[in-house]
């Protein structure tokens, strides 16, 4: 299926989301084109009007790529006040000195006494070179206490009122659909900054659904979820593809795809004004699928059900990386960390016990692991680069 | 060749609750927590979204405890102690850590401050926290610590290749990949060097930054591969221009990068070495020749 193929209307779902009317017409999704059609979406009741596609910031090692993002049109930006002890803020706030006006800087605060985060905000601010901060979100809440907690409103209603934070709201990375339901309650967050990809649950896309009904502007994270590469998959990039999945449902307003690189940038960026075919919504469909039968989530769901105690996702992370990632180095360095014991348990198991929510073959997985270790580090085999009880000397 | 050089033999791991001082501590300190492991899946729930930099390089495990002192309550000090699988690794995240040149005199190379203390050593990156302002405690505390780290790694040799002069002390980062912000790069070093600027009087100022870095390949053939990339990339974004580079004896490029500036990158081995951002020619030049020579 060519991504030229694709035609300006869409009139069905993708796997129970709704496609949103954002979705324009678009030759290509080629990271060869340089200036992509910008979609913009509302941030919820903060009324900013966001690029879907924008910019997590924290795994950027150089300000080449932030400046490459700006001149893409991108205009949402998320970073946090401990990325490598405030670097990460002081080079967003390099790269957009005199540009401060056309960007939206989103970064975090922790919960801490109120002396502490003040102090936290101020530093901020020097770091970013600027005023005011457009979005101020709370770091990795975890329970809806502290998503209902009146007393972190208060602070940041002061940090409101004092010209600090134009908007405030919390980040999570777990128990996201208890949290974003709690959220949608109450009237004290305007943005929710989620976990949100193809791998999650019903729950999740119902949650998001609330919250955003309830005037919350999401923003999606971690969206790739460890997509494999193009070549794989026919026409459609896969980071493209699992950014397009997380954008199509509408109450959704951006996503920020943690992006190290130019062409990482170039590529996400491009997905945006794209429409999708009847086609390629069964390429996409075929995409999860593909996905699901290859990808350890690491959802936990196994731990605890090999009587001999061995460590599944750890061993098929092994197949993600080779797989998926096509990166031996990868490969090589988890392999070392594999004990010559758990690979020959798994191998030599006649009845593995363990089984897999999301449908992986536990024994097959298990056997091109073990192919991966033989084949990937010749060194190994000769006891020359492992150590301890691993595969090579063990 | 190049894997075993930068990566390094990766030593044996030690078992990360053991490095934890729990004896021995500082007068009237105590440990009232931990240790605390945490592993590639709950890593998030102690250090959240940052999770994410310490896999990309190559987080294996880490533990963490909490001191404090016998006469406050308050005045507490938290450690993180990370095994990165590797001492390439752990000088990386520690490179991406430190703000300055303020070194300690622990581990390999070492950050102190009124409130924090990093250091690596063999595979470990340790990160400490005092609440209240205690440089001193701060040292007393990754010293205990260093001392119970056994890993006999020596630093990154790309370390050395840079020249000394006008480097930026404590400037040498390490980037797992997209070094440069270029995917075609990978992985490799860089470092921030300080243009020398006459003023009226002749007197040396300093003037303009620019760095130098080593992007380091499989082989001599990727390294080829990836320079008629950035060649390819130049010609379409920036502008390549023409020059010799007689006096380096080696295979290079030179242009213009849209976000980087004036860029010279030569090919040795292996490595991609190059200088970017400077404006004046001549002390790049002198930078990258040196720097070509150093690479053994």
């Amino acid at each position: 299926m060519g991504r030229r193929k694709f035609i300006k209307t869409i009139s069905s779902t993708l796997l129970g989301i709704a496609a949103p009317n954002i979705l324009k017409v678009r030759p290509s999704l080629g990271k060869s084109e340089k200036t992509p059609n910008l979609e913009y979406r509302t941030l919820g009741k903060t009324g900013l009007k966001v690029t879907t596609v924008s910019m997590g910031v924290m795994n950027c090692s150089d300000p080449a790529v932030l400046l490459r993002a700006f001149d893409l049109g991108i205009n949402f930006y998320d970073t946090a006040d401990c990325y490598m002890r405030g670097h990460n803020e002081e080079m967003v706030g390099k790269a957009f000195e005199g540009k401060r006006e056309k960007v939206f800087i989103q970064t975090k605060v922790h919960v801490h006494d109120e002396k502490k985060m003040r102090a936290s905000v101020e530093r901020s601010l020097r770091r970013l070179r600027t005023d005011y901060i457009d979005v101020l979100v709370w770091h990795g809440h975890s329970s809806p206490k502290e998503v209902s907690d009146p007393n972190l409103f208060e602070f940041m209603s002061k940090m409101k009122k004092e010209g600090k934070a134009r908007f405030t709201g919390f980040s999570a990375h777990r128990n996201m659909a208890s949290l974003l339901s709690e959220a949608a309650k109450s009237n004290f967050h305007d943005v929710a900054l989620v976990s949100y990809n193809f791998t999650h649950s019903k729950d999740l896309k119902e949650a998001v659904a609330l919250a955003a009904k309830s005037g919350i502007g999401i923003v999606a994270m971690k969206t790739q979820a460890g997509g494999y590469k193009k070549q794989r998959m026919g026409g459609l990039s896969p980071h493209q593809a699992a950014l397009k999945y997380v954008l199509m449902d509408e109450n959704v307003s951006c996503a920020v795809p943690g992006v190290t690189t130019i062409e990482q940038i170039e590529e996400c960026a491009a997905a945006m004004g794209t429409s999708v075919s009847k086609g390629n919504l069964d390429e996409l469909k075929q995409y999860q699928s593909f996905l699901r039968g290859r990808i350890c989530t690491m959802c936990g769901g196994c731990i605890g059900e090999c009587p001999y105690g061995v460590s599944r996702s750890d061993l098929l992370r092994v197949v993600m990386y080779h797989d998926g990632y096509e990166n031996d180095s990868l490969v090589r360095e988890l392999s070392q960390t594999i004990t010559r014991q758990d690979i020959q348990r798994c191998s030599e198991c006649p009845s593995c016990s363990v089984v897999c929510r999301r449908g992986l073959d536990m024994k097959a997985q298990i056997q091109r692991v073990q192919e991966f270790i033989v084949r990937s580090s010749p060194a190994r085999r000769t006891g020359t680069l492992a150590g301890g009880e691993s595969i090579a000397q063990g | 060749m190049g894997i075993f050089v930068c990566f390094g033999v990766s030593s044996e791991a030690l078992p990360l609750e053991s490095v934890i001082p729990k004896k021995d501590l500082p007068k009237e300190w105590t440990l009232i927590h931990g240790p605390q492991t945490y592993n590639k899946k709950t890593l998030f729930e102690h250090i959240n979204g940052q999770a994410e930099l310490f896999f990309k390089y190559g987080f294996q495990k880490s533990v963490f405890a909490i001191y404090q002192s016998k006469e406050s309550r308050e005045n507490q000090i938290e450690l993180d102690i990370y095994d990165m699988g590797n001492v390439v690794q752990a000088f990386g995240i520690f490179s991406r850590f430190r703000n300055e040149d303020r070194p300690g005199g622990f581990g390999l190379d070492s950050y102190l401050d009124d409130h924090s203390a990093l250091f690596y050593k063999g595979r470990y990156f340790v990160l400490l926290y005092a609440v209240e302002s205690n440089p001193d405690l701060l040292r007393q505390f990754s010293k205990l610590v260093s001392l119970r780290i056994s890993d006999p790694s020596t630093p990154p040799r790309e370390i050395s290749y840079f020249p000394k002069d006008g480097l930026k002390p404590g400037s040498i980062q390490y980037f797992p990949e997209g070094l440069l912000g270029h995917q075609f790069l990978k992985r490799g070093f860089q470092g921030t060097y300080v243009e020398k600027v006459e003023d009226k009087n002749k007197a040396k100022t300093e003037g303009k930054e620019f760095h130098l870095f080593i992007a380091i390949f499989k082989d001599s053939q990727e390294a080829v591969s990836a320079l008629k990339v950035y060649k390819n990339d130049l010609s379409k974004k920036g502008k390549v221009l023409s020059g010799g580079f007689i006096q380096f004896g080696t295979a290079g490029l030179r242009g213009e990068d849209p976000y980087q500036g004036k860029v010279i990158v030569l090919q040795k081995g292996f490595y991609l070495l190059g200088a970017v951002g400077f404006e004046k020619e001549e002390e790049a030049e002198n930078g990258l020749a040196e720097f070509v020579k150093n690479v053994k």
